[in-house]
């Protein structure tokens, strides 16, 4: 009864991720030719074929890493959407350095990964400042720069990194020293995914065991109780952004090396808005962006094999992630007594 | 001799100016009054988005630009409806809320463009119509006057009039001022005896109305198409007009001239053979300039 008690509000999440996949995949499998054939290749598909189990992984890495960005900064109380960009950004700048610099073989992952995690962070950092500088909004100057690091990026794919000889508009090969080592036969896993869950491991460590993370809570929490208590909250602020920044085009680059052969992106790709979907998924709890970024994924492979094996675009997965976002945040539902007392098999206090 | 030249070739621009402005303009006075009412409404893109494919399939269908219009004012009007219902019943955060309707608007768009045309990207088998320009009467004729006021798109013209309405209106109606109220101090205005909620539903759905204006303006503006993803942004940069604007309706529509300004003359560079990536990420980083020297100014005011 205590744990039923205790685990309530995660099987209400639960029971509402059900729901939202009914209300999206029901309607739209009744305008195909075989309903239940693409019902049962978007849930039990990704497990029919082990390549696909492991495309749940590999694309779990990236959420995981840009949903504990997305995680610390909204801990801290910062809407600093410039994952996205960052991501990019970081993944382009990471390209860049493997291309241009010449670098010895074992020298030239960790260069160009710290190359691109301090270029591609400037997108978060930036409104990070000017937010602790001059408290402009930092969710309106993320989102604008997002669109300049697309745009700035794409001038140094066409100018600097463009390979003439490939058709479309993609950079060189990325050396094969500079690419990431896989980690089981058969898939693409690579060596980014252990990193992302050590990520996860020490962001829970840092947020819950650390000064700079017990800072960052308070500030998030309750900013009148921090400037009463005294800290320094503009750089607590800051201090959140750098990390969030540095860890989302960290993900960037370990996302190139790790699965690209050349830069391709022609648009942001749109991990860190995913990014923002894990970390509310798993109420910005560091550990639980492992689950959280895992069951996303999961949900886009799915959307990915029903793409290609019948008339449904894979964008299925935008409008099932925009309601997992709405309605998980609607603490109406989630916190609501009733519902949880109803959940946990407890009656509520009124009728008892 | 060259002074004339310059002079024409800064008149000829007047014209691209008000092309460029007319969607950020009726978009950020959307977002000045649901700022003003405390209710930031973040999906403005997202409700720019849908309403600007709402126009394209409506006008159609019906082969009527004007049927088309209210397909899209229809369309903003309902997806700030869905926002305020997920605000104040379901309790969700705004803008988390907001960010997932902009999700929720370009998954959507692709689908329903798919579902409809079997096209992801683009509109082009749909037969839909273009709202007209306007050719004023006596105005046209005269030689300089002629450009710069007559001949514009009728919702360039809306958006110009709609300035000092809901200037006026925020700030002189009872109804404006009430609602100021209630952006201020939400619980000063409740104990005044102001139902806040309703002032906030209201209010975002006026600014779904202004979004859905300056969707219809991107896809039947002076183009007959919708593409993925056409807003590009324009949603985010009402939300920088309006934090530009100091909190007035003036205000917004000096910054929304000031953010076109900068797309305009992006636009008549494209031709210079200066790179156009560079170009196109001009517009994105004036906004942020700005906001910067905004805040400069203001914290020297206090």
């Amino acid at each position: 009864m205590v744990i039923r008690e205790a685990l309530a509000p995660f099987i209400l999440t639960v029971l509402l991720l059900i729901g939202i996949l009914a209300l999206v995949l029901v309607p739209i499998a009744m305008t195909q030719p075989d309903p239940w054939g693409m019902i049962d290749t978007f849930l039990l598909g990704p497990f029919r074929n082990p390549r696909h189990t492991g495309n749940i992984v590999e694309m779990a890495t990236p959420a995981m890493l840009c949903g504990l960005a997305v995680a610390l900064m909204f801990r801290t109380g910062m809407f600093n959407l410039g994952v996205e960009g960052a991501f990019f950004l970081g993944g382009l700048a990471t390209v860049a350095t493997a291309l241009l610099v010449p670098l010895p073989a074992l020298a030239l992952v960790p260069v160009a990964l710290l190359v691109g995690t301090l270029i591609g962070s400037s997108v978060c950092i930036v409104p990070g400042y000017l937010r602790s500088r001059y408290e402009v909004s930092e969710l309106v100057s993320s989102l604008m720069l997002n669109f300049a690091a697309l745009f700035i990026g794409l001038y140094v794919v066409n100018y600097v990194l463009r390979d003439p000889s490939a058709g479309a508009m993609v950079s060189y090969k990325i050396p094969l020293e500079a690419r990431l080592p896989r980690l089981i036969a058969g898939t693409r896993i690579h060596l980014g995914t252990l990193f992302a869950v050590v990520a996860c491991i020490a962001g829970s460590i840092y947020l819950f065991r650390t000064t700079w993370g017990f800072e960052s809570r308070i500030v998030g929490a309750n900013p009148g109780f921090a400037t009463h208590l005294g800290l320094p909250i503009r750089r607590i602020m800051l201090r959140a952004q750098i990390i969030g920044g540095a860890i989302a085009a960290f993900a960037g680059g370990i996302e190139m090396l790790g699965l690209y052969q050349r830069f391709s992106w022609q648009s942001l790709p749109g991990n860190g808005w995913t990014g923002v979907v894990v970390a509310i998924l798993a109420r910005d709890h560091p550990l639980l962006l492992i689950p959280a970024a895992l069951f996303l994924s999961y949900l886009q492979v799915g959307g990915d094999l029903v793409a290609r094996n019948h008339d449904v675009p894979s964008e299925v997965v935008g409008l099932i992630q925009a309601l997992i976002l709405i309605f998980v945040t609607a603490s109406a539902i989630t916190r609501n007594p009733r519902l949880l007392a109803w959940v946990a098999g407890r009656r509520t206090e009124n009728e008892a | 001799m060259s002074d004339l030249f310059d002079m024409s070739a800064i008149i000829a621009l007047v014209p691209v100016l008000l092309r460029v402005t007319t969607p950020i303009l009726l978009a950020a006075l959307g977002v000045h009054i649901s700022q003003r009412a405390g209710v930031l409404n973040l999906g403005i893109e997202g409700m720019m988005l849908s309403a600007a494919l709402a126009g394209v399939i409506v006008s159609a269908a019906t082969g009527s630009a004007w049927i088309g219009l209210l397909g899209a004012l229809f369309t903003g009007l309902a997806l700030a409806g869905m926002l305020a219902f997920a605000v104040h019943t379901l309790k969700a955060d705004l803008i988390l809320a907001g960010i997932a309707l902009n999700m929720l608007a370009a998954s959507g768009t692709t689908l329903i463009l798919f579902m409809l045309t079997g096209d992801k990207g683009m509109s082009g088998s749909l037969a839909s119509q273009v709202l007209p320009s306007v050719t004023l009467p006596v105005i046209a004729d005269i030689l300089v006057l002629g450009t710069l006021l007559s001949g514009h798109h009728v919702l360039t013209y809306l958006a110009l009039i709609l300035v000092p309405v809901v200037a006026i209106t925020m700030m002189r109606t009872p109804f404006g001022i009430r609602m100021r109220a209630v952006g201020e101090n939400a619980e000063a205005a409740a104990t005044a005896g102001i139902n806040v909620i309703r002032m906030q539903v209201v209010a975002l759905l006026i600014s779904g109305l202004f979004a859905g204006a300056a969707g219809a303006f991107l896809s039947m503006g002076y183009v007959s198409w919708f593409s993925q993803n056409m807003s590009a942004g324009r949603g985010f940069v009402a939300l920088a007009a309006d934090l530009m604007g100091y909190g007035s309706a003036w205000g917004t529509m000096l910054a929304s001239l000031l953010l076109g300004t900068a797309e305009a003359v992006v636009i008549s560079l494209q031709g210079e053979g200066l790179p156009s990536e560079l170009l196109q990420a001009v517009p994105y980083i004036v906004p942020v300039i700005a906001l910067v020297i905004h805040a400069q100014r203001r914290k020297k005011a206090a």
